[in-house]
């Protein structure tokens, strides 16, 4: 029968393997010290030592009970606990645990939550033990646990007692006696609740390292004398000496999950010892423990027939009972002591259904039920009908009555108040295992909700646990799935499991997601997205909140939240990335922090501690509290500051949170206290006070500020504040219920979780504080100063490895050590000796991390300073960001390094407004012209132009005109101005080495354009910063146009003048303005360049003869590769569209526009020009010249290599004659690929001949 | 009082969703309305608990929660109408009576040629309507 049903269904369904672990016999173990010693060896204690021996999968016991007939026990198992544990677990400690392992499973489960939530089609195809989270069955567990001992059932009553003596203890006899002691038995025993005559088994234990066994065989021999010979034992352990036993499948392992493990388990157990200890417990089940329930279960039987069964004795005892009605009741006072005859049934019930006679436990449960329900013994009522229906269960009999039973149960438990709630969990974990078995998850979801209690945590749990039941239920039942996610979540993030939150909304969305249902809908995204904000992790937190964007269907004020909120994020999403990417390549990586954190971290912080915020001694702790004002009148609240507790050290933690608690229920009391506790506290923190006043429905968020003085653990309790100076009030953070106080003021903690409020304070660490001086709030463009980066530490600690990183370097640049020193601007002044010069960092690269000279040590609050340059290289709002990397000169601290980071915000105004155009110029080959037009856009700065250079080595540039007559002394605001200045080129062959070099500025020309003083000196534009700046500005303006050999970069150098209306600063410090422009290109494309010489005019005699007039013309081939040059003379007249267009193409608007070339070469051009542009040019069809000679000519030039070709034209009338009906085709010859080729047109060459006389 | 009328599309999408309290409880309802399609489900698949005969529009009481009564009501289209209230003690009469002006109302707006089948019903009407029915719902009993 029994053996039958223990293979059968129900028994080996998840609820039968439940039960077959829970409801088992106990044994209580007592033991010496020098037991437990020589356990722990092994790195175990005595009962973990026993415990994988104690479940039995195939013990074959034979079993008879009441009936006659015998039947084998299988399965059994045996659960061993120490007295001391024998009683009703601590419900806080136990709430403490499940909460830590709730907290350690959102950690865990979190990892994955960043991808997309699946789709629900997904969901419903994955089986049921991926969906649900593991850790379920771990809280299930516990709480299943949690009312153990109670003394209203008896399965938890110990069934035997294990006496445990080491050989090593004097006088073991003694020893076993004293070990009984009844004071120290647990309450079960000595209350009387259950029968203190226990079985009792004794074990001596020998520890063989200790030496042979021969004592222990003389103390076994005299204990079985004294004990009887059947109740003793002898187990010898640890017989491997140099504890190396490597297990294969160590037994213990899954039993000790928190592996801390310093040893191998059970290393000095060989196997020896491995087998004594299983043919131990195994007697022991079988032999002892057994047989004694067996021989109970018989007696008991007796005596329940002979008082309760038979017609007889019902009538008299329903008789006898009714007469007791009146009596109250009495559950908690021990009316039903061991040897009552309810007490007894229960025993026998239990014992019954331990040794699996589902029958006789359930006629018993039966009787005492009745029995019960007329004493209104509602508890122990209760528990009877839960073992009802767990027997009716396991009989799989009457699956109504079960269902009934387990109801019934549930319902008194719950009815008895707060002491029966956790047995209403217990039952209800079972009734819903009883109907998941069969397949009623409609049903046991409901249950799942019903379990979940007033505490927010069990209750999410639960929610979540009824949601998946939705789920599997068929058919699923997907609208109550999701909804009960949301409920959960609800829940999870009022007890601020902020992740779970998160992992349960997402889960709900894939049942929304797609569907019309767009409030739901956006209450779940902008839910799911803000707690992904408050998390850090924006970047997943901004597609969520994009999804509530489109909220038309909401109302006005919910619109406004959604926005806000969005905004908010993604600038938060933002500034946060750019300080990340700042500082990504100096912080060390996270994994290796850890490690040093293991290696250096003290022993006497806690694992729990780590996990807990950290702040330092002497450093204050910003709260941000918001007060709303529900009232519609102004209140003015004063003194509102923190409450505060500081333990001094951390092992004060355990005590920590009952003394707070019950330190605030004084405060409750009395306002008096409230002025001691802040009188003490004064010593070891400091807090900030705020005034202010409400308006009526105003919202205020004020930030308190608390200063930790000594190392410990700080809690921030509350809030409290004076209301109109006269009542004082307080709030208590970490309270959920709102309690309704003096004062009106209804506050909010935004969030209050209490781990967050909760902060380690270490010693005082090394802070840096930083400033930058002479950094101004408005500059102009171009302004180019030194800023000088001051750095402080309060604290006589150094600090050190300093890294620095600036986000924009063509903005801020770090300056050398040096400069500090020198005076501005004269310090960026050409050096006469070059050995001088301050190198420009040429392989410093735009976003590499500064290091400080190593030995640079900070401490004691002296100053450290290091000089920046500033350059605002382009208008607009821009933001500086500066992090600094440092290190504690003190290693053992927790915190290795700390950052600093620093932002302005510069405003950069126009103000020279720069151009180039670089013309080629027609009578100089390798010369060209270029006009600078320079346009002032302040509107108050004046600008005294100062020099205008020409990077690298290969141009160089020179005036055309003295300055005065040139250039005005000062750019006025708004004033524009054009000039023009000579540049050639100077350029060599060049080796691939210096190309690279190029880049940077290394040799420059200047021309001094400063009016008066003639007398000053240069700017070195290729030493730091400015040559700095410049490789950042070649990078920025260098556009689209790649790389030309044949390109020019210009820096203008202007100093303020000395009397402008400076807008922004009263004094401003010393400051250039440097203009740089960067790949100027000479406006024609062809690498050749060309020259016609010849004379411009000449005296000809024609009545004699023609002209014949000699020309050369100079080729320069200004590219790397050679050029293949053809010279096509062509006959007929360039037309006059063409030549007008060339005169129309020099502006003759501007002023000092105007062909230089010709009025440097010859005087009377002004005349020729004037008759050229008046009188057309004749139309004749004939060329009134030829070009003589060979009609066309090619050469080869070499690069960078001139080569002069002769030509000549033949003039037969006097006149003046363009000369550029000519073209030139060339062609560079590529060793690699085709080369380029190209075509010019002649320029103007112009020949007067006038006739001789 | 009725507190919130719903008619819920034959794909689950909400068609017309009008809650009549004064607090912020839209979202709540709004739950409230989903969930109960589940039970629509139910009572649908399973028509043995849901009445007498196969072609009963009336599905009765969906589910009772805490503070409010669901019932539910579907047509021949596959439409729901469901009915949240806050009253404990209601006729069965009284809801049908309910339902079935609600369900005339629903017909003239969509028999209005201007609305899409299966999109949101707009129709300002309609609304006028259906508040009306509200109104009016329980007043027969009461007088």
């Amino acid at each position: 029968m029994a053996t039958m049903l223990g293979q059968s269904d129900p028994a080996n369904s998840p609820l039968g393997l439940m039960l077959l672990d829970e409801i088992t016999p106990v044994v209580m173990v007592l033991r010496t010290p020098l037991v437990e010693e020589a356990c722990l060896k092994n790195g175990l204690n005595l009962v973990e030592l026993l415990t994988p021996f104690s479940t039995f999968n195939n013990i074959d016991v034979p079993v008879r009970t009441a009936s006659d007939q015998p039947y084998r026990l299988q399965k059994f198992k045996l659960r061993l606990f120490y007295a001391s544990d024998i009683r009703q677990p601590n419900l806080e400690v136990a709430k403490e645990q499940l909460k830590e392992v709730i907290t350690h499973a959102g950690e865990k489960d979190f990892s994955d939550l960043c991808s997309d939530p699946p789709q629900i089609e997904d969901v419903l195809s994955t089986p049921e033990s991926e969906i649900l989270p593991s850790w379920f069955q771990f809280v299930n567990k516990e709480l299943v646990r949690s009312p153990s001992f109670s003394d209203h059932e008896a399965f938890d009553h110990p069934v035997a007692c294990l006496l445990v003596v080491s050989t090593k203890d004097e006088q073991p006899l003694n020893r076993f006696v004293d070990l009984f002691n009844t004071n120290q038995l647990p309450f079960l025993l000595n209350d009387g609740v259950m029968d203190p005559k226990i079985l009792k088994h004794y074990l001596l234990v020998h520890d063989n390292q200790d030496g042979s066994s021969e004592k222990a065989e003389n103390f076994l021999t005299e204990m079985r004398s004294t004990f009887g010979s059947n109740d003793c034992r002898l187990l010898c352990i640890n017989s491997s000496q140099d504890g190396l036993v490597e297990h294969e499948v160590n037994p213990w392992a899954p039993y000790k999950t928190d592996a801390s493990l310093s040893q191998p388990l059970g290393c000095f157990l060989n196997i020896d010892d491995f087998n004594e200890i299983k043919d131990l417990m195994q007697d022991f089940s079988s032999k002892r423990i057994i047989p004694h329930m067996e021989q109970k279960i018989r007696v008991l039987n007796q005596q329940v027939s002979v008082t309760r069964k038979g017609f007889r004795n019902q009538i008299k005892n329903l008789w006898w009972r009714k007469g007791k009605e009146d009596t109250p009741d009495a559950s908690n006072s021990p009316m039903y002591t061991f040897s009552s005859i309810e007490s007894q049934i229960r025993v026998l019930g239990d014992y019954a259904f331990m040794l699996r006679d589902y029958e006789l436990a359930l006629s018993n449960y039966r009787l005492l039920s009745t029995d019960y329900k007329l004493d209104k013994a509602w508890k122990r009522y209760a528990g009877v009908q839960e073992m009802m229906g767990l027997t009716y269960f396991l009989l799989d009999q009457s699956r109504k009555e079960a269902e009934y039973c387990m109801e019934n149960a549930f319902n008194t438990y719950l009815k008895i108040g707060s002491s029966g709630q956790q047995n209403a969990t217990r039952c209800g974990l079972w009734w819903v295992e009883m109907l998941k078995t069969r397949d009623q998850y409609k049903e046991a979801a409901s249950v799942y909700f019903r379990i979940s209690g007033e505490e927010p945590l069990h209750s999410a749990v639960m929610l979540e646990q009824a949601s998946y039941c939705y789920l599997f239920s068929k058919p699923p039942m997907l609208h109550k799935y999701g909804f009960h996610l949301v409920l959960s979540g609800d829940h999870y993030k009022k007890c601020d499991q902020i992740k779970h939150a998160i992992r349960t909304y997402r889960r709900a969305l894939s049942v929304y997601k797609g569907t019309m249902w767009s409030y739901i809908k956006d209450h779940v995204h902008f839910h799911i997205g803000k707690w992904y904000a408050f998390l850090g992790m924006f970047d997943v937190a901004v597609p969520h909140m994009l999804e509530v964007l489109t909220c038309g269907h909401q109302s006005k004020t919910t619109q406004d939240l959604f926005l806000r909120e969005f905004l908010q994020i993604v600038q938060a999403s933002v500034r946060e990335s750019l300080w990340q990417s700042l500082e990504e390549d100096m912080i060390p990586s996270l994994p290796t922090i850890r490690t040093n954190w293991l290696e250096s971290l003290p022993k006497n912080i806690s694992k729990k501690h780590k996990q807990s915020n950290i702040c330092v001694t002497g450093e204050a702790i910003k709260v941000d509290v918001e007060f709303k004002n529900p009232l519609q009148i102004t209140i003015s609240i004063s003194s509102v500051s923190l409450i505060c507790e500081l333990s001094a050290s951390s092992e004060e933690i355990d005590c920590d949170a009952n003394s707070s608690t019950s330190e605030l229920q004084n405060d409750e009391e009395s306002g008096k206290l409230t002025i001691s506790r802040e009188q003490t506290s004064n010593s070891s923190f400091t807090l900030s006070k705020a005034d202010f006043s409400l308006g009526g429905g105003e919202r205020i968020m004020v930030q308190l500020t608390v200063t930790p003085r000594i190392e410990g653990i700080l809690k921030v309790v509350g809030v409290r504040w004076n209301l109109s100076d006269s009542v004082v009030g307080f709030h208590n953070f970490e309270s959920n219920l709102v309690k309704k106080k003096i004062a009106k003021g209804r506050r909010k903690a935004k969030h209050s979780p209490s781990d967050n409020l909760k902060f380690l304070v270490i010693k005082s660490l090394p802070k840096l504080e930083g400033s930058i001086h002479h950094l101004a709030e408005k500059v102009y463009a171009g302004d180019l100063r030194r800023l000088v980066l001051e750095l402080r530490n309060q604290s006589e600690f150094p600090v050190k490895n300093m890294k620095m990183k600036v986000s924009s370097p063509r903005f801020l640049n770090v300056g050398s050590w040096e400069i500090l020193n020198t005076e501005f601007p004269a310090c960026l002044e050409k050096k006469t000796d070059p050995e001088q010069r301050v190198q420009a960092n040429h392989n410093k690269e735009s976003h590499t991390v500064f290091l400080f000279p190593e030995d640079t040590l900070i401490q004691g609050g002296t100053p450290f300073l290091w000089p920046l340059w500033l350059r605002a290289a382009v208008p607009g709002n821009i933001p500086l960001y500066i992090t600094i990397y440092y290190e504690m000169g003190d290693i053992s601290n927790i915190m290795r390094y700390r950052t600093l980071r620093m932002y302005h915000n510069l405003e950069v105004l126009p103000s020279l407004d720069l151009s180039f155009q670089i013309s080629p110029c027609p009578s100089r080959l390798k010369e060209f012209l270029v006009r600078m037009d320079a346009v002032n856009k302040t509107s108050s700065e004046i600008f005294q132009i100062h020099q205008l250079s020409s990077v690298g080595c290969q141009w160089k540039i020179s005036l055309l005109q003295p300055v005065e007559t040139m250039l005005p002394s000062e750019l006025m605001p708004g004033q524009a101005l054009s000039c023009f200045f000579k540049l050639e080129n100077v350029r060599k062959l060049t080796t691939p080495e210096d190309k690279v070099s190029l880049l940077a500025p290394r040799e420059g020309s200047d021309v001094k354009l400063g009016s008066e003083a003639s007398n000053e000196i240069l700017f070195d534009i290729c030493s730091s910063p400015l040559a700095d700046f410049h490789i950042c500005e070649r990078m920025h303006q260098e556009g689209s146009h790649q790389e030309h050999p044949n390109s020019v970069d210009f820096i203008l150098i202007s100093q303020p003048s000395n009397d402008s209306i400076n807008t922004g600063l009263p004094n401003p410090p010393p400051h250039l303005f440097s203009h740089h422009v960067c790949h100027c290109r000479i406006e024609s494309t062809s690498p050749i360049w060309w020259l016609m010489e010849g004379p411009r005019t000449i005296h000809h005699n024609f009545s004699a003869s023609f002209c014949e007039v000699k020309l050369k013309m100079t080729l320069y081939n200004s590219s790397d590769l050679s050029a293949s040059i053809f010279i096509h003379t062509l006959d007929s007249i360039p037309s006059t569209s063409q030549l007008s267009e060339v005169m129309a193409g020099s502006p003759g608007n501007q002023v000092g526009w105007y062909d230089t070339s010709l009025l440097n070469d010859i005087k009377v051009t002004s005349d020729v020009l004037g008759m050229k542009v008046g009188k057309p040019p004749s139309l004749d069809s004939v060329s009134q010249f030829i070009w003589s000679g060979s009609s066309s000519t090619k050469v080869e030039v070499e690069p960078m290599s001139t080569a002069v070709v002769p030509l000549q034209i033949c003039v037969f009338s006097p006149g003046t004659y363009d000369l550029s009906n000519y073209a030139l085709h060339w062609n560079l010859l590529s060793s690699k690929d085709k080369g380029s080729h190209g075509k010019c047109p002649g320029s103007p060459y112009y020949l007067t001949v006038l006739q001789s006389a | 009082m009725i507190v919130c009328v719903a008619v819920v599309g034959h794909q689950n999408n909400p068609l017309y969703i009008q809650s009549f309290t004064e607090a912020d409880d839209a979202l709540k309802l709004h739950h409230i309305v989903h969930c109960s399609l589940d039970v629509v489900d139910e009572r649908v698949n399973n028509p043995k608990k849901s009445g007498p005969t196969l072609n009963e529009t009336f599905l009765g009481l969906l589910y009772p929660t805490e503070n409010y009564k669901v019932y539910g009501y579907l047509t021949n289209t596959k439409v729901k109408f469901i009915l949240v209230t806050t009253d404990l003690d209601v006729r069965d009469a009284d809801v049908r009576n309910f339902f079935r002006r609600f369900h005339s109302a629903y017909v003239d707006a969509v028999s209005n040629p201007f609305h899409v089948p299966g999109k949101k019903i707009t129709s300002r009407t309609f609304a006028e309507r259906v508040s009306t029915i509200v109104k009016s719902f329980g007043l027969s009993s009461a007088g």
